[in-house]
């Protein structure tokens, strides 16, 4: 039982990390707390969605699981990709015309981006949730023989009163029913040569994943921060922007850089969270990202190491102190709290340790 | 005795009159709200995305005072007790979240309030039924007159009043604070602390006091705001409140106080204009939310100090005559 929300915790914490990555590089580099990172979060989740969704991947001639493997794969990096440019757009059209007007300015700015990514999707893709498409298994049903292991599903089109055409999965062999001739010959009828089985990814495999892939990225991104040349450049310019402008470094390809990767490491994220709740709507990326900027507070800001210890503790803090104050404290309603003890515990670390774990302190110069 | 024995006027309010004062009440809260912002944002430079938390604990505030004492007292002192009440309690919140936080700068600062602001909404969310009404809301009793079809136009027109003179009120208030002792002392603050702290003001006193009144005058924008509505619920209080009332304050100008009143106006009109038009108006009103960001964003890009800047309509209205006589006398 514990395990089991420790685990929720950490796969939570480790989606709350890939989130933090970009919160925190962005900030370290132009000092904005960059609001609409939540949005690129859920635009990749969005992208993802519709890569399993509509690409049909899971077609691919190889032995399962082997095609579903690659679904994710190819959905991972179209969010990924999707999230990172959208990323460049932002900071090239948004927030590089008021770099210099004050950090007010560039914050309400980043908020004003916020909400124009949110109402757009809400406009593009409807306000409703949708639910995660389940990965599916085609059979070729000559290949169908004796009682159906599975639910075998056939996706049929049809048009509403309203002069709508709808696809709709129709289930057309339930587990354990006997495929014989007359059953194949009615499903032959209806025009389907082929079946699917849908797939159920278990939330604890996914979680499994997200915490594996946060443990993949993790070397990467240390590898491109210290030993690269344009790490380097982000570190300088985070250090002093104008020192490493004199320097001769290209501080507006070094911020566009920064917002990509930050972006495409969200968008990883985004898939991961639709994949761990189930669905994806337009409202997404709003909490999740404000959490995420707690726990890059947590961590220290500008920290890398930072963003992810800070994203794991948040995750377990969220899963954990809910579950103590319920079972040994008897409060029935702690999980209903959960979003209040999450900012709770910013402000205490604001208060108590506004540099957070791994933050370098802040000098005032007078 | 209530104050409707005051009031037999009976007005006579077509649906259009009834529209107008609804735009006019709105047009007064927001700029109670956007009034008080300016004073943190604004003059004193903090950084606070709070402030629909203090809106909600006023109105809540209210809400839940006049329901316990409503029947024990008459209804105008109720009115104004609640006001009261509603004002000490964000004055209270404002205490609690800004001693702790105000040592943080800028952008902490906008975190943990607005980390504040979704406490407070989750809070009243998640209260049990009888004490704040959950997420159901909560019904407030009509305390200042008996609102029924033939007296609703006579209470719009009441509570229209009753808001512009808030306004009035805590313009006049802000004004003169600006310009007292202390007012300048956080004028300095914002400036520039540590000179500020040399020249032997208390910057955290300074700070804590205007973020304190701030919070006091959004709970008495929410306590009037509950009285009005009749009916409160949590999800009122939103983040996306928090940005309407921001993008009035900075549309006005960072520090200006006609331009804030102008502000709410124009924004307040047009919200409700285009919610009287048909759900299949088209492109323009159904686009509304991505064209209230798009707007935002531009401002921020083109005039970050919004349209009058820290100006006053008056100021800007003197520069334009200077401006025009100056022209005359060349030609």
């Amino acid at each position: 039982m514990f395990f089991d929300y420790l685990m929720n915790g950490l796969g939570l914490g480790a989606i709350f990390a890939f989130i933090a990555l970009g919160y925190t590089m962005v900030y370290g580099i132009i000092k904005l707390i960059n609001f609409a990172h939540g949005e690129f979060f859920m635009v990749g989740a969005y992208v993802g969605y519709f890569c399993l969704r509509d690409l049909d991947i899971e077609r691919v001639g190889l032995p399962q699981p082997l095609p579903i493997l690659l679904d994710f794969f190819v959905a991972l990096w179209a969010a990924s990709l999707v999230a990172g440019l959208l990323a460049v757009l932002t900071e090239r059209v948004a927030y590089r015309p008021v770099r210099k007007a004050g950090r007010i300015a560039a914050l309400l700015t980043a908020v004003g981006v916020s909400l124009l990514l949110q109402n757009i999707a809400v406009q593009v893709w409807g306000a409703n949730p949708r639910s995660f498409p389940d990965p599916r298994v085609f059979h070729a049903l000559d290949d169908l023989e004796g009682e159906a292991q599975a639910n075998y599903y056939a996706d049929r089109e049809f048009t509403t009163t309203q002069g709508e055409t709808v696809t709709e999965a129709v289930l057309l062999i339930s587990q354990g029913d006997v495929l014989d001739a007359t059953k194949r010959a009615s499903i032959e009828d209806q025009g389907f040569d082929e079946v699917y089985e849908r797939v159920t990814l278990s939330p604890k495999s996914v979680q499994y994943f997200v915490i594996l892939a946060l443990i993949g990225w993790t070397p990467i991104l240390w590898f491109l921060v210290k030993r690269t040349r344009m790490g380097k450049a982000m570190r300088a310019a985070s250090e002093d922007a104008d020192a490493a402008r004199l320097m001769g470094i290209n501080i507006n390809l070094v911020v566009a850089l920064t917002f990509f990767v930050g972006a495409f490491v969200a968008g990883v994220g985004g898939v991961a969270y639709i994949a761990t709740y189930g669905k994806v709507e337009p409202m997404l990326g709003f909490l999740p990202g404000l959490k995420a900027f707690v726990a890059a507070v947590i961590g220290g800001i500008g920290s890398i190491p930072g963003a992810i210890i800070g994203g794991l503790i948040l995750g377990v803090a969220e899963a954990i102190i809910p579950f103590v104050l319920q079972e040994v404290f008897g409060w029935e309603e702690a999980f209903a709290w959960k979003d209040a003890i999450a900012f709770a515990f910013l402000i205490v670390v604001l208060v108590v340790k506004p540099t957070g774990l791994l933050g370098k302190p802040m000098r005032e110069k007078v | 005795m209530t104050l409707a024995s005051f009031l037999p006027l009976a007005i006579e309010l077509g649906p259009q009159g009834f529209w107008w004062m609804n735009v006019l009440f709105l047009v007064a809260i927001y700029s109670l709200l956007g009034l008080s912002l300016n004073l943190i944002n604004g003059y004193a430079r903090m950084f606070s995305l709070g402030h629909h938390g203090f809106w909600a604990m006023g109105a809540y505030g209210a809400a839940w005072f006049t329901i316990q004492f409503h029947g024990h007292m008459p209804g105008v002192p109720l009115f104004l007790m609640s006001c009261v009440f509603a004002m000490g309690v964000a004055a209270v919140g404002g205490l609690l979240i800004g001693l702790p936080c105000l040592r943080l700068r800028g952008d902490y600062l906008a975190i943990a309030t607005l980390g504040f602001g979704e406490i407070v909404r989750i809070a009243i969310q998640n209260s049990p039924r009888e004490a704040l009404g959950g997420s159901l809301g909560l019904e407030v009793p009509r305390v200042i007159m008996d609102v029924t079809r033939k007296t609703k136009a006579d209470f719009r027109v009441l509570m229209v009043a009753i808001g512009f003179v808030l306004v009035a009120l805590t313009a006049w208030a802000i004004r003169n604070y600006i310009r007292s002792a202390r007012g300048r002392a956080m004028l300095a603050v914002a400036q520039d602390e540590t000179a500020a702290g040399l020249l032997g003001i208390n910057p955290v006193r300074s700070k804590v006091l205007a973020f304190v009144a701030a919070s006091a005058v959004a709970g008495l924008a929410g306590a009037v705001y509950a009285h009005y509505q009749g009916i409160i619920t949590p999800l009122e209080f939103n983040f996306m409140e928090m940005v309407k009332i921001f993008l009035i304050v900075v549309l006005g100008g960072l520090g200006s106080i006609s331009g804030c009143v102008f502000a709410a106006f124009l924004l307040i009109f047009v919200e409700q204009w285009l919610a009287k038009l048909p759900a299949d108006a088209g492109f323009f009103k159904d686009w509304w939310q991505v064209e209230y960001a798009a707007i935002l964003v531009l401002l921020m890009i083109f005039r970050p100090r919004g349209i009058f800047g820290p100006r006053e309509i008056t100021d800007v209205w003197r520069d334009l005559k200077a401006k025009w006589a100056k022209k005359r006398s060349a030609a």
